[in-house]
């Protein structure tokens, strides 16, 4: 670690501590805020989840090394932590440190990409399913039935280890769209409740289109359980990247993630510990982060809450 | 519609799902490339002229319909294949697994059930002091960890820094090769414990925060505001209305639950060398074997709908007022139960 | 914390506890009574599970392990691992034998010999055993071993006669070493081309010196000494082989003092923890396999046409010229390993440090590269000629850490002249079935090498292992002539001196990168006294290792 990037971690930690300030000064002002901000982990989640968003962005100026660099495979390998690797070298001899900040940006990239995509599906297909009903609802219900019935490994195994070549936007799709059902679930569930709401009437009596009262009026009223959901998916997905790189089908060597440095620290964690220990912390952290968060939306967008007594 | 009525549709239902699910499986695994010419380079492959053969003689040449057709034929003779990878019929396969994934996933289930239960408990009645705060970070930090890595914690620290627990493996090769006594009993319980226990431990801490969480909203209820101000001590409150109903959600996550467990035990097998069947099923899939593919996700769709279906009926027997399926909002299904489903 | 729940938990709670108590007290329960001499159960901590236990189908070598303990050869080689002539061999199923003219030798039967169910083993089971492995339909691979034998027949009942084509110093060796002999009363009625699949293969009957008594799937194999057997009664009473899914965990078993034996213990961390083990020997032995990173000259998926890659001879030599082979084994195995001089291990009688090799030198590997067009012309920082990027597959796989491990160095290696590697990670039957139908670009391989070079190399670097073992598909007629010559040569001098040759020539044509020789490491359990460990196969003599009825330990009194 040299200095400059002692300072790049030190700006990341205080840019971090003063997003979560400025939030809090926001709660003053909202109802929903202070809800928020009453679970204290939520805080925490926020700032610690901003702080590693930081450095995955500002990667090249916190990273001492790169990543893929194997400093010296015969002196630096599996080096215990020093000033000068903070979490030590692993078996190739290359930085674990710089290897968890590039990795927050892949992991971090596909929890928040995979989350993207199955929350969109899932969304869409509820929305739709709730709306429209009878048949419509039956088929689309039918399918994330059959979805859930074949655990989610196995569908990504099949689709990620047969093809052995898939590129990263491939092996993103997959999960997003093998993740979308819980989701899909949740929100028709929502929409049936919200579409005989008088709003929702109304618009339809003044003519408004199916598409249009989805979008303006359903959806945007539905957005708890979808942010709330949209929270842990990142984190599922984020595990979920992690299993698959134990077992070896998920990102490629040398690009770190953090679920494959967990399996390439695996064989020597007798000895070397570290590299297994340090990522598997950073995607406990990660993940831990996102639930805090999750905990505190689904009290702050709590629709029951809204101005009513129990 | 009575109970008959709605039972049958959804047997008619389930059914239908598992169906579409081996299809799909079977679709997807033929189409795929690799055949299942399997060789190992110590000794040199197959010699290529016996590949041919071999594909001939299971039929691999045909195209997928027919094949597909061929399959659909066997499975109702109870015929499910042949598996090239373990050179065996795969209903041998499968029977010798399915217990040892069965005994895993069930005393898994034991632990996430009591622990979390009892932890649930524990913090909804001490809620907001010490103790309830110190657990609920304590299980909010088990609930984020990837499982394999605290399976490997563990084996770290208690296989083999501090050697209370055995490696792997579901028994003592020499004394209990099969069980066939009281310490053969006790030998595979204690083989059990680790794997069990990591498969169980961040089931449970889900559980407890639900329950806590679960018992919590029905503490706001009216009833059990009628009961305190009617001078019932807190503890009976507590115990006997409050219970009950944090039950009735947690048997609505059971049926959910139990399906992941038998195949979401995937790493956890691997890891401890426990001969289970998710193992099986991802050396299935690695090694391209169709039979075996198709077959395990045939029993995998059939639990995972069994599951639903029970917790169905299940909620209909217990609160009768309930009797709305299992898509829809009970017991926050999606949200806490897709955490579930990741490992 | 009883108080805190209601009367609904307690009940069930004390049960369990009670249970759980008794379980543990039941543990205490002492088993076995076994005393004496003939005590003693060895564990062995397996890396992987065989598919099957007929030999002339076994592809793992653990198989071959297990197939040690429960088949004979006619004769073995003893520990000096000579194969030329016959002074060096030892009687097994053959009592002895005699040459009955240049060309053909006869063994006659030790009449004593029993299958396990009894039956007498005959001339007609050697005979039976030959025609077995010749067959085309059994697919053996090591049919191309025996190739020089013209024909094996029964005199009578005790006395099998073979037949040769031609004279060479490794007659004998041939006839005894890549046979084990089959019951042909049990396996005659099997179709050939079931063998793989065969039953018997999961529950063998043999001849050996132990006796097959179970195998529960993914989890050990059992097997019993033969008490009448007749070379002697084995010592140790049983043996087990606990697979696990790699090295690692064998390695904990062993630590943990759940197993006996691991034969390889591969790498230095392995040795350090093994160290501090109170209760293991290591054993050092000479090691018989070597890895290398395989160029495949065909194109990938296609072997009648040319590699754009490596079906340039220049191109493969600068690629080989680019890794730091000493580097890479001292950073890896550190003293467990060496780079070799060719493709062979240490065990070789072959292995010459002189033999010429390509130096480490990334200058000229980065002129020759240049020199043949590949240079980057695009400013992506990888070598491209022609729009084609000078980039390539490793295949790998899953099982061995230590592969997975070189072929990231590899990368890196190779990275830094400006060659892009993509690293494919898959399960070991997936290698073999891709690198055995030409449909990869690299992977890097190990062979087990038998105690003669002229099986081996033949095999994997002739014409005559295409659709076998030489999977790059190398073919170099000077490099044939030579090991033909090689093989027949009289002396051991003149036949030094042509596979020197030989080796010269194969390094020069760099057909692939000979990455490493393991030295052996074995970690037995200090109990077990007289082991042999024979270099070409760790189990041969495990019928005689003991262990002193002073140093039983429970497992080893266990009575089942």
């Amino acid at each position: 670690m040299t200095l400059g990037t002692w300072l790049a971690l030190l700006v990341a930690i205080i840019l971090a501590a003063e997003a979560v300030r400025a939030l809090r000064h926001r709660a003053l002002g909202s109802e929903r805020w202070r809800r928020f901000f009453r679970h204290p982990t939520a805080g925490w989640g926020v700032g610690i989840l901003a702080f590693l968003v930081i450095v995955a962005l500002a990667a090249p100026l916190i990273a001492p090394f790169d990543p893929d660099r194997q400093l010296d495979i015969v002196g630096l390998k599996n080096h215990p932590p020093s000033w000068t690797f903070l979490l030590g070298t692993d078996v190739l001899s290359r930085d674990v440190w710089s290897r968890i900040v590039y990795g927050a940006r892949v992991s971090l990239g596909i929890g928040g990409l995979g989350a993207l995509v199955a929350v969109s599906v899932g969304s869409l297909v509820g929305a739709v399913a709730g709306y429209y009903r009878r048949w419509v609802d039956a088929v689309l219900m039918r399918t994330v039935d059959v979805g859930l019935a074949l655990p989610r490994i196995f569908i990504l195994l099949m689709a990620v280890a047969l093809w052995d070549r898939l590129p990263f936007w491939v092996l993103v799709l997959a999960i997003g769209l093998t993740s979308w059902f819980g989701t899909g679930r949740l929100v028709r569930a929502e929409v049936l409740s919200l579409r005989e709401r008088d709003y929702v009437l109304a618009a339809r009596a003044l003519g408004a289109g199916a598409g249009g009262v989805i979008f303006r009026h359903v959806l945007p009223n539905a957005a708890a359980p979808i942010i709330v959901s949209a929270a842990l998916g990142v984190g599922n997905v984020l595990l979920l990247e992690a299993s698959l790189s134990f077992l070896g089908i998920g990102i490629r060597p040398p690009t770190p993630s953090w679920g494959n440095m967990i399996a390439d620290g695996a064989p020597s964690v007798y000895t070397a510990p570290w590299t297994t220990v340090a990522a598997g912390l950073a995607i406990s952290l990660v993940v831990m982060s996102l639930n805090a968060v999750a905990d505190g939306l689904r009290d702050a967008l709590d629709p029951h809450e809204e101005g009513g007594a129990t | 519609m009575t109970g008959v009525v709605w039972l049958l549709r959804r047997f008619v239902a389930s059914v239908a799902i598992i169906f579409a699910v081996v299809t799909l499986v079977f679709i997807l695994i033929h189409v795929a490339p690799g055949d299942p010419c399997v060789g190992s380079e110590e000794g040199g492959p197959q010699d290529p002229a016996m590949c041919p053969l071999l594909i001939r003689q299971f039929g691999l040449d045909q195209p997928v319909h027919v094949q597909y057709g061929r399959y659909l034929v066997q499975l109702v003779h109870g015929n499910l294949g042949y598996s090239f990878s373990l050179h065996r019929p795969v209903s041998d396969a499968l029977t010798e697994t399915i217990p040892f994934t069965l005994q895993v996933a069930g005393v898994a289930l034991l632990v996430d059930f009591l622990l979390g239960l009892w932890l649930g408990i524990y913090q909804a009645l001490r809620v907001n002091r010490l103790p309830d705060v110190v657990l609920s970070n304590v299980t909010l930090f088990l609930y984020s960890l990837p499982t394999f890595w605290l399976a490997l914690v563990l084996l770290l620290l208690f296989a083999e820094k501090v050697k209370l627990f055995p490696l792997g493996g579901p028994s003592d090769p020499i004394l209990c090769p099969v069980i066939d006594s009281a310490y053969c009993v006790a030998d595979r319980i204690w083989h059990l414990v680790l794997p069990a226990f990591t498969l169980g431990l961040v089931g449970a801490a889900g559980t407890a925060r639900f329950q806590r969480a679960a018992m919590l909203e029905v503490a706001q209820q009216d009833f059990v505001r009628t009961a305190r101000a009617k001078g019932l001590s807190e503890q009976r409150v507590v115990l006997r209305h409050q219970l009950r109903n944090a039950l009735l959600s947690f048997i609505t996550r059971f049926g959910l639950t139990l399906p992941f467990l038998l195949t979401g035990a995937v790493l956890i097998e691997t890891i401890f060398a426990w001969p289970g069947m998710g193992r099986l099923a991802v050396n299935a899939i690695l090694t391209r074997d169709h039979a075996l593919v198709t077959a395990t996700a045939l029993i995998a769709s059939t639990l995972v709908v069994s599951g639903n279906l029970l917790a169905d009926i299940l909620i209909g027997i217990a609160d009768p007022r309930v009797r709305v399926p299992a898509d829809g909002a009970a017991g926050g299904a999606g949200g806490a139960d897709a955490a579930l489903l990741t490992t | 914390m009883l108080s805190a729940m209601s009367g609904r938990f307690r009940l069930p709670l004390s049960i369990g506890l009670a249970g759980l108590v008794a379980a543990a007290l039941s543990a205490c329960e002492r088993r076995g009574g076994c005393t004496g001499s003939y005590c003693g159960t060895l564990i062995d901590a397996a890396v992987g599970e065989p598919g099957t236990l007929l030999p002339p189908s076994t592809e793992e070598i653990v198989a071959r392990d297990i197939e040690e303990q429960l088949f004979l050869k006619l004769a073995d080689v003893g520990m000096s691992t000579n194969t030329v002539g016959d002074e060096d061999f030892q009687p097994q199923l053959a009592q002895r034998w005699e040459w009955d003219g240049p060309l053909t030798l006869v063994f006659h039967i030790d009449p004593r010999a029993r299958w396990q169910d009894g039956q007498r083993v005959t001339a007609t089971d050697v005979a039976f055993t030959y025609d077995a492995y010749n067959d085309s339909a059994v697919a053996s691979p090591y049919r191309p071993q025996l190739k020089r034998i013209a024909s094996v027949t029964p005199r009578d009942s005790l006395t099998a006669v073979f037949r040769f084509r031609e004279r060479y110093p490794e007659m004998f060796y041939d006839a005894v070493y890549h046979m084990r002999i089959l019951p042909a009363h049990l396996l005659r009625p099997v179709p050939r081309d079931q063998w793989k699949t065969a039953p018997f293969g999961r529950a063998p009957v043999g001849d050996g010196p132990y006796r097959f008594v179970r195998w529960q799937a993914a989890q050990s194999v059992e097997l019993i000494a033969d008490s009448t057997f007749f070379l002697g009664r084995p010592v140790i009473r049983r043996l087990i082989w606990r697979f696990t899914p790699d090295l690692g965990v064998a390695v904990s078993q062993v630590i943990a003092d759940q197993a006996d034996v691991r034969e390889q213990i591969v790498t230095p961390e392995n040795k350090e923890r093994l160290r501090a083990a109170q209760q293991i020997a290591l054993y050092p032995y000479r090691g018989n396999v070597y890895t290398y990173l395989s160029f495949n000259l065909r194109a990938n998926g296609d072997t009648a046409k040319p590699n754009p890659i490596f079906a340039d001879r220049e191109v493969r030599r600068a690629l080989s010229m680019a890794v730091d082979r000493a580097s890479l084994v001292r950073s890896t195995l550190g003293e467990l390993g060496k780079v070799p001089p060719g493709p062979m291990s240490s065990l070789l009688w072959i292995w010459d440090p002189e033999i010429r090799q390509l130096p480490f030198d990334t200058a000229q590997a980065a002129s020759i590269l240049n020199a043949r067009g590949w240079r980057d012309h695009d400013g992506d920082g990888i070598r491209d000629r022609g729009g084609q990027p000078l980039a390539f597959h490793i295949l790998v796989p899953t099982t061995s850490v230590l592969r997975k491990q070189y072929a990231r160095l590899l990368q890196e290696e190779y990275r830094a002249i400006g060659v892009r590697v993509d690293i494919d990670e898959v399960e070991n039957s997936v290698v073999g079935q891709r690198v055995g139908t030409g449909h990869y670009d690299t992977a890097i391989l190990s062979r087990a090498n038998d105690p003669s070079p002229s099986s081996g190399i033949a095999q994997s670097w002739t014409r005559a292992g295409f659709g076998g073992s030489n999977f790059g598909r190398y073919y170099n007629p000077e490099f044939e002539r030579l090991v033909d010559r090689a093989i027949a040569a009289t002396s051991r001098d003149a036949a030094r001196r042509l596979w020197r040759s030989a080796m010269d020539l194969i390094n020069a044509d760099a057909p692939g990168v000979f990455l490493y020789s393991l030295e052996n490491m074995a970690a037995i359990h200090n109990r077990v006294e007289n082991v042999q460990l024979r270099p070409d196969s760790w189990a041969a003599l495990l019928r005689t290792w003991r262990i002193p009825s002073s140093r039983l330990i429970d497992r080893d009194r266990v009575e089942r």
